[in-house]
């Protein structure tokens, strides 16, 4: 066993914690409350200049020509930017090559960045861009994804010979057979829509030129790496030139791991060209049009169980609308596809996915990442197989939940970790399930209560084989301080200011003021991104080790100093001690001297490579994650059956996510997460024109929830089913209670007005229609 | 361009500016404070607000001229040598912070509420907040947050 997994097992073993699993309070609050944060556009710098992105007025076309002539003349204006400009490579693709910083040669949906306008000020940056000339030879558009598929005729990339970027699929068993054994066959096409994310802070990245030919880039970006990856190569330079720090972030939520590098880019790109700092922040509008947006889906999904309640075969076919770029498209899908069995056992299983090229703004990373898509599917269907055999919800589902020892849809064992059924049960019980469902089956009158049950699950880290790692760096000063570097980010999260301090104060043993994280920073080694729910978990791992190494150093030490046995020390509250002759104690600052003094290293990386398995795409079996972290919400509605608006009266969350490190700040993800997750239900919907272009680009348009919208959400049920490779065991939490909501409250609303609504939002139109189908008009 | 007066946190300030200047670009631009956040810039987000003779507004939609002998506070305001507000002690406690960006604004709106109604209740609370938007916390622990900070102020 490796130095690093004896580490990994021995935190994993831990049986006493001093910090580890206590709601202590954020470390970056205090500047948040006093005013003191900076984000973004609270930086300025002498002789910074501004710029601001020209977006395309059409969805699909030909440029023919910019003219820059007029904006040019505009008093104020430095330089103009377009994609001849880029000196490295015009590629900002992410899965697929498809993408270009700035369009080149044509345009593939309405708000594509064409141009950079430069100025010393931002109202001349905002006059040039409103001056530029740019003509256009329109072409066909294609906004529906079912007909984009089957077109070949006009093509979003040519050399692609097919508007399809990708395709997934899973195959288990054998579907007919499970069909045939079946004695309820349930089928249902399922919608949703985009959804914008609506950080409050939009998108923004600081370019500072430095010595020796090095940009600083100041950048919004989920995964500063990936940041500087981008930069450098539409710079044409190697990355060792770019820097990504991050200052605070007003929220990101997947946006800006797929935004935040094309802005870093962006905005370097602006000062490589001009010598000069470069400030570039989206306006609201801009954001709006420019970024990713979470994805729409069609989800066509058979089911057969038997009249008992076992499923006994599912047959699913997904449709994504990427839209104009792949961007992370083709991962959302397979996400989607992982997860379309629902955490349920299921022999035969047949899953088709299809990522198409449309015209819209593009699809992208947005908490959840295709799970809440998928999972509002595989919830309904389990309600509506429930339905059709008389049988309660929460029977069907307890029927088939995967428990340890379970193989998954694609074929892989689940040896450990898998806490849904009992967080399931115990929730149930919680919300005092039955009697709720029972006693609001015969609300009569103008308001009706219903009650409904969702389970989610989301496989932490990236999908199938993908590589997935963990890096830090701790350095300790001959003070006693201590900084670790990562390249996590902290976006809201607090994964930094809490999570990882944690685990420092706990193994090191030493107060949280003697702790310093420097967060989102390539000044770290590579971390990989902040999303998949892996911050907290794998993206902490290295910051336990490279601590968890420092520890072992110092134990060695002082057990020379003492005269002890290392194993018998405690390090705690900035003391070490023998934990059978307490007297025989040591500071830790006084030890951190001695090692200065006689040559112990006290400054560790800390590196782990994520053991994975392969799944093989041409037999659609395989390995998919290395565990996954397990969700159940039950939500209780009020619909008012005159005006079809629906409230979310009351939550009630579990979850099953390995050890919670910090429950306060786990609370804050899930309520955070039931916020969103009521957005995607009830409200939030990217409207398109005819054209492509957004119609609803702003806040007046676009709803999300308030205060008045939110429900009462009871504290989560917390169900700790360690993960061998997690932190102390965490698995991971930020995306979780998004993705069972929409489902929920579908459920909850199938349940008080006794019928389903299939698709997304199910705003007060769509529900009052509902409720007045089929019912006879009288004059 | 034109020279106002208006107290700032308290002292008063005399500030020349453009006429059709906003309040949030006279704090942000001219002013320096930082705390108040540029957001949607058409009153709908919220993360602007200021009190403006202890009541909150939307800088970004208050011309600055209206600042002219008034009061002007900000979240600096709340703390004094050191020490904070006790709504800021309550928004740490509850955790009501995450990115932080309406942060300011959630807390000068709570200053706002437990002057004019020192007990509030939920759905006094959630009334009273119906005009900013908090993206990340779902507001169940700022609502938590001021029933914490009216206990704390009604002590002290």
């Amino acid at each position: 066993m490796s130095e690093t997994s004896k580490l990994l097992e021995k935190w994993l073993k831990a049986e006493e914690f001093i910090i580890v699993g206590k709601s202590i309070d954020r470390v970056d609050a205090i500047d948040k409350v006093t005013g003191k944060a900076k984000f973004m556009e609270d930086y300025t710098i002498p002789g910074m200049l501004y710029a601001k992105i020209v977006m395309s007025n059409e969805a699909h076309a030909k440029i023919r020509m910019i003219n820059l002539e007029h904006a040019l003349k505009i008093p104020g204006v430095v330089r103009i930017i377009t994609a001849k400009d880029i000196p490295g490579e015009n590629q900002a693709g992410y899965a697929l090559p498809d993408q270009p910083l700035l369009a080149e040669g044509k345009v593939r949906y309405h708000g594509e960045p064409i141009a950079i306008i430069v100025a010393e000020n931002p109202e001349a940056a905002v006059i040039a861009a409103s001056e530029l000339n740019i003509e256009y030879d329109p072409l066909p558009t294609l906004l529906d994804p079912l007909e984009s598929m089957n077109r070949r005729d006009i093509l979003i990339h040519e050399e692609t010979g097919s508007n399809i970027a990708f395709t997934t699929k899973v195959r288990r068993g054998d579907v007919s057979k499970g069909f045939q054994k079946s004695d309820v066959i349930v089928e249902n096409e399922y919608k949703t829509q985009h959804q914008e994310h609506l950080y409050l802070e939009t998108e923004g990245a600081l370019a500072i030129p430095e010595i020796g030919g090095t940009y600083t880039v100041m950048s919004c970006a989920q995964y500063p790496h990936l940041a500087q990856a981008i930069t450098a190569r539409i710079l044409g330079l190697p990355t060792n030139k770019i820097r990504i720090i991050q200052p605070y972030i007003g929220g990101g939520f997947g946006g800006k791991d797929d935004t935040g590098p094309l802005v870093a880019a962006q905005a370097a790109l602006a000062s490589h060209l001009t010598g000069k700092p470069v400030l570039l922040i989206y306006s609201r509008e801009e954001s709006f049009r420019i970024h990713c947006k979470r994805e729409q889906s069609i989800i066509r999904y058979k089911s057969g169980a038997t009249a008992n309640g076992i499923l006994t075969a599912i047959d699913v076919k997904i449709i994504m609308d990427a839209g104009a770029y792949a961007n992370r498209g083709p991962f959302i899908l397979w996400r989607a596809t992982m997860h379309a069995s629902g955490p349920y056992y299921v022999e035969n299983a047949k899953v088709d996915g299809y990522c198409v090229y449309t015209n819209k703004v593009y699809q992208g990373s947005f908490r959840g990442f295709g799970n809440p898509d998928i999972q509002f599917a595989v919830e309904s269907q389990m309600d509506e197989i429930a339905k059709e055999l008389g049988l309660d919800p929460l029977d069907v589902r307890l029927k088939n939940i995967l428990k340890p020892g379970m193989t998954t849809m694609t074929g892989q064992l689940l040896d450990e970790s898998v806490g849904v059924g009992k967080a399931l049960m115990m929730l149930a019980e919680k919300a005092d399930w039955r009697k709720k469902r029972k006693m609001y089956e015969n609300e009569k009158g103008r308001y009706r209560k219903g009650i409904g049950l969702a389970c989610g699950w989301h496989g932490i880290s990236t999908s199938r084989g993908v590589p997935d790692w963990s890096n830090a760096i701790v350095k300790v000063s001959k003070d006693g301080g201590v900084e670790v570097y990562t390249g996590i980010t902290e976006i809201g999260q607090g994964t930094p200011t809490t999570a990882h301090v944690q685990i420092v104060s706990e193994i090191l043993g030493i107060p949280l003021e003697y702790i310093t994280i420097h967060f989102g920073t390539t000044d770290a080694p590579d971390t990989g991104a902040t999303h998949a729910s892996r911050g907290a978990s794998i993206g902490a791992i290295g910051v336990l080790i490279a601590a968890a190494k420092v520890r072992e150093r110092l134990a060695t030490l002082a057990s020379e100093i003492l005269q002890c046995n290392p194993e018998e020390l405690k390090f705690e509250n900035g003391k070490i001690y023998s934990k059978n002759d307490p007297e025989k104690s040591l500071k830790w600052k006084d030890l951190v001297n001695e090692a200065f003094n006689r040559g112990v290293e006290l400054s560790s990386t800390g590196y782990f490579y994520l053991p994975k398995g392969k799944f093989d795409h041409e037999i659609g079996q395989g390995y998919a994650y290395p565990a996954y972290s397990y969700i159940i919400n039950i939500a209780e509605v009020e619909v008012d059956m005159e005006t079809g608006i629906v409230k979310v009266t009351r939550m009630w969350p579990a979850i099953a996510s390995g050890r919670i490190i910090n429950p306060k700040a786990v609370e804050g993800q899930i309520e955070g997460a039931i916020a969103q997750g009521i957005g995607l239900a009830l409200m939030e919907k990217v409207e398109f024109d005819n054209k492509g272009a957004i119609i609803n680009p702003n806040l007046t348009d676009y709803i999300v929830p308030t205060a008045m919208d939110m429900p009462k959400v009871e504290k989560p049920i917390f169900v700790e089913d360690l993960f061998r490779y997690g932190p102390f065991g965490a698995k991971g939490v930020g995306e979780m209670a998004l993705i069972p909501t929409p489902a929920a409250i579908a459920n909850a609303v199938a349940h008080a007005i006794g019928k389903r609504i299939f698709e997304l939002p199910l705003t007060p139109e769509k529900v009052y229609f509902k409720i007045m189908e089929g019912r006879i008009c009288q004059k | 361009m034109k020279i106002i007066r208006f107290q700032l946190n308290g002292k008063w300030v005399e500030v020349e500016i453009e006429e059709n200047m906003t309040l949030l670009d006279l704090l942000r631009r001219k002013l320096h404070i930082t705390s108040v956040k540029r957001g949607c810039e058409r009153g709908e987000c919220g993360v602007c607000t200021v009190l403006l003779d202890d009541k909150p507004v939307y800088s970004c939609l208050t011309p600055a001229l209206k600042a002219e002998g008034r009061s002007v506070i900000t979240v600096e305001y709340l703390s004094k040598n050191g020490k904070l507000h006790p709504i800021q002690e309550a928004f740490i406690k509850s955790g009501a912070v995450q990115c932080g960006f309406c942060t300011p604004a959630f807390i000068l709106t709570t200053y706002a509420l437990l002057k004019e109604n020192k007990n509030p209740s939920e759905e006094d609370i959630k009334r009273f907040f119906d005009g900013i938007i908090c993206r990340c916390t779902g507001y169940v622990k700022i609502i938590e947050a001021v029933k914490i900070a009216s206990e704390l102020c009604n002590q002290s």
